[in-house]
């Protein structure tokens, strides 16, 4: 049973921009932080793979190191971006997001001591791990193991700030915050689909790798490129059965969403789907034909397109789910006039100076990525 | 009451401090060692110092891993440690202010980009070009004090924003220069502070020593600037405010101490280290940088101090009740409450209805919405402790509950409820903190009297209206004691004995030297 008496009021401050203004915002830098934490999380999972799969030949070291050097990058890339959906969820979500967060606080709060672990971990393996290889996959394997787990913890608090009728019987079995999501139905699903999109992209981010390394050192650059397209292909096949799970999963109403109930839901599924259909083809043709530029481009490309599609069903699921609970039209707005037209002029030049200062670094001009 | 309390069972108020402690002592490091690397990579340039250079890569290693690390993941922390316990006020400053966390947030993003590329960039770039990196950081690292400078001092001094909540009155509030003047100084200190430790394992001696002299310049005139830039914040702090921290809450007063005595070590510390910079030390550096968090630490815990009961100082309590009813606050103020009562306001009680079989529970609850932000029953802040000390039984706490906004100049937020339900609050903490009765059989003494009875609101000075007030004469005192809200209107109606109201005035009387004073053979004096 819903029990609206819980849902906490808005606060008496009114939204200092129209919704679509916070509702996009959100939208697109959570887009870019979930593409850095696959890239992390992913690349993280198919780095172990590597040295434990190809314990024998030196070229899984190799790769493992290659991703290794990238990750002290990319989770300062993924925190940094994760900051801002952060910011704008509480803008939108507060009431429900607090509330989902104080439920299962400890496991929240910790995922931050699990992150800085990682992170330490991280750079152990970049900067020391060549002298101690056996250490550094350990490490490695700790580390991973915490992003996973953060992932998950996430995807506890996510499903759970969307079933508020969850929230009373957790909170006063235990007010101190020992709880988390495990037994809604569509968690498993939901964390699983994320974690093979993750792996998919790791495989994404080794065909980069091989990219940079194609004209240089061929033969290993084949070798990553056979290896990174083929976790990619086998990880977005997985998501197929994984996807049919989490959609079915869903309860009733809101699965029919997807499936001819809204014409945008469905639209985003087709487009999603199609795109990635699209990408496995690609992929598939580029691994067969070795035209490492159809694999680095076309196929990221395609699955950038999905990713898009995916994020936005993620914001209509949502909505969907707390449709009676949350309605954007009664948030009281008034647009702080005197600041927000600053804000958009500072991160316009904020995202150019961003350029220029990669541009200057010579990362464009294929420079190697900074180490 | 509008969202659940997060039990934290050793003391909400606690994780805060240590969460927000840890943030600001690297924070602050992450702006100041900026500035510090691109000067001292000037320098050694200039002066063509390799060893000095070989150094300064090495140290901004260590400054990547402890800022951009650690500095950015506990400032996370920071977010997710006051949205779980003060959600309401964390989503009043959200609203409020998300446009200049918004604009916080891009010059964070610059800022750690700027601080890898520099970096990695230490064997890449030429030298102009890595310097230009090095200024960018430090430029969006400052900007980024800037923005949240604004948004720490609206919380303790909203200033015009209370009645106009307009964005800019908010952000250049009374305290934004004095705080940013402080905070400025506290970055480059500690960007010499942290230098000492990597200089400190150097193993070229001549080099060590230039280091740490260099590093002690950051230091030393910073800490000399320090105490003037603190006296213009205090100047700024509306009274009001202040007077609530002057009071005895020992927390506070122990911090103040605990900081300026921190404070003049962590300066003579400095000090040795410019005038004898070749005995520095690994030890010793740590020394200086545990003094220094030390000191942070205590200031911080004086600004929590001050701000209390506040969260939002004159808008929102910190146990999440609006301080004035207000358009869409949803009833969470404290005249609304006193009238519909605690358990037809707050979502997030789960015994609503008082039958006196439950009256405990419920007055735990109670508890819980409106104390726990900060108390604990047996930890931080314990009331077991607080009220045992006072040796109050039921009806005494029920009283004194009335009348918690008065209690040591004004801490904490009056109760908001019906008598009932202050009656149940009472129940339930009696069971908390049962009566211990006490050994003392002899002759009454007034001290304990006064402790147990008078001293949460009066302190034992004469300019307190206690000693200032009641009568000299030793029985119209004695008569005038029978009903203290007769004294004054808003003191809770205590009923004290013959015996206690002869021995409370008899040391009253000793205390403030009226002659008279000892007639009834009270021990009075001691204080
Ligand atoms: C704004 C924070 C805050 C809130 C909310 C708060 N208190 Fe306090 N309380 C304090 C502080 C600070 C002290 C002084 C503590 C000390 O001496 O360590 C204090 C002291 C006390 C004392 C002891 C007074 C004495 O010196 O013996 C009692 C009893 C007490 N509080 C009860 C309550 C009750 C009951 C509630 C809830 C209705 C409550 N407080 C809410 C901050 C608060
Ligand atoms: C809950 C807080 C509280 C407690 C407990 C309390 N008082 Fe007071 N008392 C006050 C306040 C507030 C005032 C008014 C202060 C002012 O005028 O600034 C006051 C004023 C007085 C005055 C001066 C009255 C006048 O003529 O202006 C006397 C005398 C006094 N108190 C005595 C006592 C004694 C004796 C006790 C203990 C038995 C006691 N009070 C307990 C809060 C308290």
């Amino acid at each position: 049973m819903i029990q609206p008496s819980l849902i906490p009021n808005v606060d008496p401050n009114p939204l200092p921009a129209p919704y679509w203004v916070f509702e996009l915002l959100l939208l697109v830098t959570f887009v870019l932080h979930i593409f850095a934490v696959n890239f992390v999380m992913g690349g993280g999972v198919l780095a172990l793979t590597a040295k434990l799969g190809f314990r024998k030949q030196e070229k899984g070291g190799r790769i493992f190191f290659d991703v290794a050097k990238l990750l002290p990058i990319l989770l300062p890339a993924a925190i940094t971006l994760g900051v801002a959906p952060l910011l704008f969820v509480q803008v939108l979500y507060g009431q429900f997001f607090y509330t989902s967060t104080i439920v299962m606080a400890w496991p929240w709060l910790l995922v931050l001591a699990c992150l800085v672990v990682a992170y330490y971990g991280f750079y152990y393996v970049s900067y020391r791990g060549k002298r101690h290889p056996g250490k550094a996959g350990i490490v490695m394997l700790v580390s991973v193991a915490l992003i996973v787990l953060i992932g998950f913890v996430f995807s506890n608090n996510l499903t759970l700030s969307q079933t508020p009728s969850r929230w009373g019987a957790k909170y006063f079995a235990d007010p101190t915050g020992w709880n988390l999501n495990l037994s809604d139905p569509t968690l498993i699903p939901r964390y699983l689909h994320f974690f093979t999109a993750a792996v998919a992209f790791g495989g994404l981010l080794l065909v980069l790798i091989a990219l940079s390394k194609w004209e240089r050192d061929r033969e290993y650059a084949r070798h990553v490129f056979q290896f990174g397209g083929k976790a990619f292909l086998y990880a977005t096949m997985a998501q197929f059965l994984v996807g049919i799970w989490f959609l079915f999963s869903l309860p009733l109403d809101l699965r029919t969403l997807f499936l001819g109930g809204s014409l945008l839901a469905t639209l985003l599924l087709a487009i999603g789907l199609a795109a990635a259909i699209g990408a496995m083809f690609v992929m598939a043709r580029a691994l067969r034909q070795e035209k490492i530029r159809l694999g680095a481009y076309a196929a990221p490309g395609l699955v950038a397109l999905t990713i898009l599609c995916m994020a936005t069903m993620r914001d209509v699921l949502r909505d969907a789910y707390l449709v009676r609970l949350f309605n954007p039209q009664q948030l009281a707005v008034r647009t702080q006039w005197s600041v927000f037209p600053l804000f958009l002029v500072i991160f316009v030049a904020g995202v150019a100076l961003w350029f220029v200062m990669l541009k200057r670094y010579g990362i464009f001009a294929g420079a190697k990525v900074p180490h | 009451m509008n969202f659940p309390v997060w039990d934290v069972t050793f003391g909400a108020g606690l994780l805060i401090a240590l969460v927000a402690i840890l943030h600001v002592f690297v924070s602050h490091f992450a702006v100041g060692g900026g500035l510090f690397l691109v000067l001292t990579e000037r320098r050694a340039r200039r002066s063509g110092d390799q060893p000095l250079l070989g150094w300064l890569k090495f140290h901004t290693k260590f400054f990547v891993l402890v800022t951009v690390v650690f500095g950015a993941v506990s400032g996370v922390g920071i977010w997710f440690t006051i949205g779980l316990i003060n959600p309401t006020a964390t989503s009043n400053l959200i609203h409020a202010f998300v446009w200049g966390w918004g604009i916080e947030w891009v010059f964070f993003f610059i800022e750690i980009t700027a601080a890898l590329l520099y970096l990695y960039g230490w064997d890449k770039l030429d030298p102009k070009l890595h310097e230009w990196y090095g200024w960018i950081y430090f430029g969006a690292a400052y900007a980024s004090l800037v923005i949240i400078n604004g948004i720490i001092t609206f919380m303790l001094t909203p200033g015009a924003w209370v009645t106009n909540h307009r964005f800019w009155s908010g952000f250049f509030n009374p305290t934004y220069f004095p705080s940013l003047a402080t905070r400025t100084l506290i970055c480059l200190a500690l960007a010499g502070v942290y230098a000492l430790i990597t200089a400190s394992v150097q193993k070229d001696r001549a080099l060590r020593a230039r280091i740490v002299r260099w590093s002690a310049w950051w230091i030393v005139p910073s800490l000399a600037l320090m105490p003037a830039a603190i006296w213009w914040y205090i100047l700024r702090v509306p009274a009001d405010l202040w007077t609530s921290a002057r009071g005895a809450i020992p927390v506070a007063t122990h911090a103040v101490m605990l900081g300026g005595i921190l404070f003049l070590v962590l300066l003579a510390l400095a000090v040795f280290a410019l005038l004898q910079p070749r005995r520095m030390h690994l030890a010793f550096a740590l020394v200086v940088a545990i003094v220094a968090l030390g000191a942070m630490g205590s200031f911080e815990f004086v600004r929590e101090g001050i701000r209390k009961p506040y969260t939002i100082a004159n808008y929102l309590y910190d146990n999440s009740v609006y301080a004035k009813a207000m358009p869409r606050d949803g009833g969470f103020n404290v005249d609304q409450i006193d009238q519909q009562g605690v358990l037809n306001t707050a979502k997030w009680i789960d015994v609503r209805k008082l039958d006196p079989a439950d009256q405990v529970a419920v007055g735990h609850e109670i508890f819980r919405v409106e104390c726990q932000s900060c108390h604990t029953t047996n930890a931080y802040r314990g009331l077991k402790k607080l009220i045992t000390f006072r040796h109050w039984d039921q009806n005494e706490i029920q009283l004194m509950l009335g009348r918690l906004n008065l209690m040591h100049n004004g801490v904490m937020p009056p109760f908001s409820g019906t008598d009932d339900e202050r009656a149940a609050l009472a129940a339930y903490l009696s069971t908390v903190a049962p009566v211990v009765p006490s050994q003392a059989a002899g002759p009454l003494d007034g001290h304990a009297v006064f402790v147990r009875n008078c001293a949460v609101c009066h302190r034992v000075r004469p300019q307190d209206p206690l000693f200032l007030y009641l009568p000299k004469d030793p029985q119209t005192a004695v008569d005038a004691l029978k009903s203290l809200p007769m004294l004054f209107p808003l003191m809770p109606d205590l009923k004290l004995s013959e015996e206690e109201r002869i021995a409370l005035v008899d040391w009253v009387n000793t205390q403030r030297g009226v002659a008279g004073a000892g007639a009834g053979g009270a021990k009075g004096g001691a204080q």
